[in-house]
C-alpha cells in the first residue's frame, strides 16, 4: 500500500484548487441566481468554457456597476454536452430556488433532455446555441428560448454558399450522428437538393477511433465539396485523415468546428476549411470591440465562438430581472423574456410565440494560415 | 466493391488490427496470469498516449526534421509512451491488486476493483492534462510512402504496423524462451507448485503487469501519432482489445495476435460495406459468432503451455 497513499493524496490536492465560481458578490440586496448549464468537462470543453465566461463577464459587470440593488451569482451546471448528464445537470440547477434563469443548455442533445424538465419547474432557460431545429417546434418546452438563428438557417447558408462556388456539383455531407450533426445535416442535404447539387449522406459517429475508412468514401466518391455536421474535436482527425487520403474539395463545417481548438489539433490538415456560424466575430465588430477588451483583461485570452452571443443574454436576464422591480419569480421572468426585446452587442435578441428566435443572420469564417478568419455574413458573400 | 478497395480497406484494417493486437496482449498476459480481467488497462494505453506527448514536448522536434531526426523522436515518443504505460500497470498492480491478492479476495471484487480503477486513473488524468484533446506534436511529415497493389501506405500506417511487429514478436520470444517468460508460464498454470519450486510470485505478476502495460503504452503513443490524445480515449480501443482477446483466446498470446487483426480487418470491412455508424457492429457479431461455435476462442486458452 505504500505506492498508493502518495498517488490519492497528491489526487486530493489536485481537487482541492477547485474551479473558481464567477464572480465577487457586489451590487448587495437580495441575491438571484443565473445557472450556464453546458459542456465543462469532458469533450468539447472548449465551447463550454468561452460561453461560461461570456455568462461570468456579463455577471460580474452587473456587481461591479452599482446599477442594481440586487446580487447575482453565477452557477455551473456542467452538462459535458451529453445526454446523459443532462438531466443531473438540470436537476441540481432547478433544486436552487434562487435560481431564477439558465443559460443554455449549449448543446441540442442536451438541451432536449434538459428542456421538459426546466419547463416542469417553470424556469426559463435560454439557450444561445442550442440549434437543433426541433427544439422550439410548436412551443413545445414551455420555458425554452432560443437566442441564436437555428440549423434551418445555417444548413441554408452552407447550401447557398456551396451552390454559389463555381465547379460544386456532387457534395458529400457528413454527421457525426449527435442531434446537433443529424439536424444540420438534414437541413443542409435539402436545401443542397433544392439548389439543384447532386448530394450523398454519411454518418461517422463521434467517437470513431479512426477516420480512415470515412475519408476514403469521400475520396472514392469524388465528390467537390464536403460539409461536416459535428465537432470541432472529431473534425480535427477526419480533415487530417482526407489530407492523407488525397482530398482536395471544399470543406465546410458548422459553429460546432469553429474553435480555435480545431486548428490546435488539426494543424494544416484544417487549413482551408470554411466554418459558417450564427455568431459574430467580437473582434471583428465595433460593437463588441469594448467587449472584446474587457474579456480579454478579465481572462487574459481573446473571446471565443459564443462568448459575446451569452454575454448578450446574461445581460439580457439581468435587465429584465432589475425591469420586474422586487417581484422576481421565474414565471415572471421567462414571460418578460419571451416577450420583452433587447438590444445587444450581437443582434437584437426577440422571440416569437414558440420560444424561436426571430433574426437568421449566418457568418462565415475561413481557417487561413493557421488562424479562424472572419469572412462576413453569407448574404454579403454570395450576394443574396 | 472492386480488388483495389479491397486492398485499401485490408491495409485500414490491418494498421487498426496490429494495434488492438499489441492492446490485447496486455489483457491476455494479465487474465493468463492471474485470471483477472483488468479493465483498467485501457487507461494503461491512454497513460501511454500522454507518455508520448510528455516526452516529445520536453524534446520539442524541430519544425522541419531530417529523416534521422524523424525517427529519434519516433523512439522518444516510444520510449514516453513505455515508461509512462509500464509505470501505470506497476502502480496499478501494487496499489490495487496485490492488496487483494494478499487477502484472496474473490474474483467478483478484482473485477470491480479493476473497474473503480480505470474510473479514478482516467479522471485522475483528466485533472492533470486538463479535458482537452492534445495533439500529439508532429516529429515527420506524413507522406505516402510507397503502394501495396495500388494501395497508398503512409508513414504513420507503416509506423505503426512496424512497432506492432516488432513488439508482438518481442513478447512471443519473452513468454516462451526467456527465464521470465517461464516464470509467467508456470504461475499461469499452477500458482501454487510454482511457487514451492522457488518462482516468486509477486514479482513474476509485477513482471507480467510491467510487460502488457509497457506494449499498452506503446499502442497509446501510435493511436496518438494519428490523431490525438485525450483522457478519455483509452475506453474503445480498450473495449475492442479485450474482445480481441476473448476472440482469439483469453490467456493465449498468439491468439490475442490474431484476435486483435481480425477485429481490426472485419471493423474496417465493416466500415466500407455498412458505414461508420455500424463499426463495432461488425466486430462484436463476429465475436458472438465465433464464441457460440467455439466458446474458448479461435485458438483456445492454453494457458501457460507454450503457445
Amino acid at each position: 500500500m505504500r505506492l498508493a497513499i502518495p498517488v490519492a493524496a497528491g489526487a486530493l490536492v489536485l481537487t482541492a484548487c477547485g474551479s473558481d465560481d464567477g464572480g465577487d458578490s457586489g451590487g448587495g440586496g437580495t441575491t438571484y441566481k443565473i445557472a450556464y448549464q453546458g459542456p465543462l468537462s469532458g469533450q468539447n470543453v472548449a465551447l463550454g468554457e468561452n460561453m461560461e465566461k461570456g455568462v461570468q463577464l456579463a455577471i460580474n459587470e452587473a456587481n461591479e456597476s452599482g446599477d442594481y440593488d440586487f446580487t447575482v451569482e453565477y452557477v455551473a451546471a456542467d452538462d459535458q454536452g451529453t445526454e446523459t448528464q443532462a438531466t443531473a445537470a438540470a436537476q441540481s440547477v432547478i433544486d436552487d430556488p434562487d435560481v431564477v434563469a439558465v443559460v443554455g443548455p449549449a448543446f441540442s442533445g442536451p438541451a432536449n433532455v434538459a428542456a421538459p424538465l426546466y419547463a416542469q419547474a417553470m424556469l426559463p432557460a435560454v439557450s444561445a446555441s442550442a440549434t437543433d431545429p426541433t427544439l422550439t417546434e410548436g412551443g413545445k418546452f414551455a420555458t425554452f428560448l432560443r437566442a441564436v438563428p437555428n440549423d434551418n438557417a445555417q444548413g441554408l447558408a452552407m447550401a447557398d454558399f456551396l451552390a454559389a462556388q463555381d465547379g460544386v456539383e456532387q457534395v458529400m455531407v457528413v454527421d457525426d450522428v449527435t442531434p446537433y450533426g443529424e439536424g444540420l445535416a438534414e437541413v443542409a442535404e435539402s436545401e443542397l437538393t433544392a439548389a439543384g447539387l447532386s448530394v450523398e449522406r454519411q454518418s461517422v459517429p463521434a467517437d470513431t477511433v479512426d477516420y480512415g475508412g470515412a475519408a476514403r468514401t469521400v475520396t472514392e466518391s469524388g465528390v467537390d465539396a464536403l460539409i461536416y455536421a459535428g465537432y470541432y474535436e472529431a473534425l480535427a482527425p477526419f480533415a487530417t485523415r482526407l489530407a492523407e487520403a488525397g482530398y482536395e474539395g471544399i470543406g465546410i463545417s458548422g459553429d460546432g468546428s469553429n474553435d480555435d481548438e480545431l486548428i490546435n489539433l488539426g494543424g494544416g490538415a484544417v487549413e482551408g476549411w470554411y466554418l459558417t456560424c450564427p455568431c459574430t466575430e467580437p473582434t471583428a465588430n465595433e460593437a463588441t470591440a469594448a467587449f472584446a477588451e474587457a474579456y480579454e483583461s478579465e481572462f487574459g485570452l481573446p473571446p471565443g465562438t459564443y462568448s459575446a452571443e451569452h454575454y448578450d443574454v446574461t445581460n439580457m436576464i439581468i435587465e429584465e430581472i432589475a425591469g420586474l422591480g422586487g417581484d422576481v419569480s421565474r414565471e415572471a421572468l421567462h414571460r418578460n423574456l419571451a416577450e420583452n426585446e433587447y438590444e445587444g452587442l450581437t443582434k437584437t435578441f426577440a422571440f416569437d410565440e414558440n420560444g424561436e428566435f426571430t433574426n437568421t443572420a449566418i457568418f462565415m469564417y475561413q481557417v487561413e494560415g493557421g488562424a479562424r478568419a472572419y469572412l462576413g455574413g453569407i448574404d454579403e458573400l454570395v450576394g443574396g | 466493391m472492386s480488388l483495389s478497395d479491397i486492398w485499401d480497406v485490408l491495409v485500414l484494417g490491418v494498421v487498426l488490427g496490429s494495434l488492438y493486437a499489441v492492446i490485447a496482449i496486455g489483457y491476455t498476459l494479465v487474465y493468463g496470469v492471474l485470471q483477472l480481467l483488468n479493465f483498467a488497462h485501457s487507461e494503461v494505453f491512454m497513460a501511454g498516449g500522454f507518455g508520448g506527448v510528455i516526452a516529445l514536448t520536453l524534446f520539442e522536434p524541430p519544425v522541419d526534421p531530417s529523416g534521422f531526426q524523424s525517427l529519434l523522436y519516433v523512439l522518444i515518443g516510444i520510449l514516453g509512451g513505455a515508461l509512462l504505460g509500464g509505470a501505470v500497470a506497476f502502480g496499478l498492480e501494487r496499489a490495487a491488486y496485490r492488496p487483494l491478492r494478499r487477502r484472496n479476495a474473490s474474483r467478483l471484487i478484482f473485477l470491480i476493483t479493476a473497474i473503480g480503477a480505470s474510473f479514478f486513473l482516467y479522471n485522475l488524468a483528466g485533472k492533470l492534462f486538463g479535458r482537452y484533446p492534445m495533439p500529439m506534436p508532429t516529429m515527420y511529415e506524413n507522406r505516402q510512402l510507397f503502394e501495396v497493389f495500388g494501395t497508398s501506405v503512409s508513414v504513420t500506417q507503416l509506423l505503426i504496423v512496424v512497432a506492432a511487429v516488432v513488439m508482438l514478436v518481442t513478447v512471443d520470444f519473452a513468454v516462451n524462451r526467456t527465464k521470465m517468460g517461464s516464470g509467467i508460464r508456470a504461475v499461469a498454470q499452477d500458482p501454487e507448485v510454482a511457487s514451492l519450486m522457488g518462482v516468486d510470485i509477486d514479482k513474476v505478476v509485477s513482471r507480467t503487469f510491467v510487460l502488457g502495460g509497457v506494449m499498452g503504452g506503446v499502442a497509446g503513443f501510435l493511436f496518438g501519432t494519428n490523431l490525438q490524445v485525450e483522457y478519455t480515449m483509452g475506453f474503445l480501443p480498450g473495449i475492442t482489445a479485450f474482445a480481441a482477446a476473448v476472440l482469439g483466446g483469453i490467456g493465449n498470446v498468439r491468439g490475442a495476435m490474431l484476435g486483435g487483426l481480425t477485429l481490426g480487418v472485419v471493423e474496417a470491412f465493416t466500415v466500407e460495406l455498412f458505414g461508420d455508424a455500424w463499426r463495432y457492429a461488425g466486430a462484436f457479431a463476429v465475436l458472438v459468432l465465433v464464441l457460440m461455435f467455439r466458446p474458448t476462442g479461435i485458438l483456445g486458452e492454453r494457458v501457460g503451455r507454450a503457445a
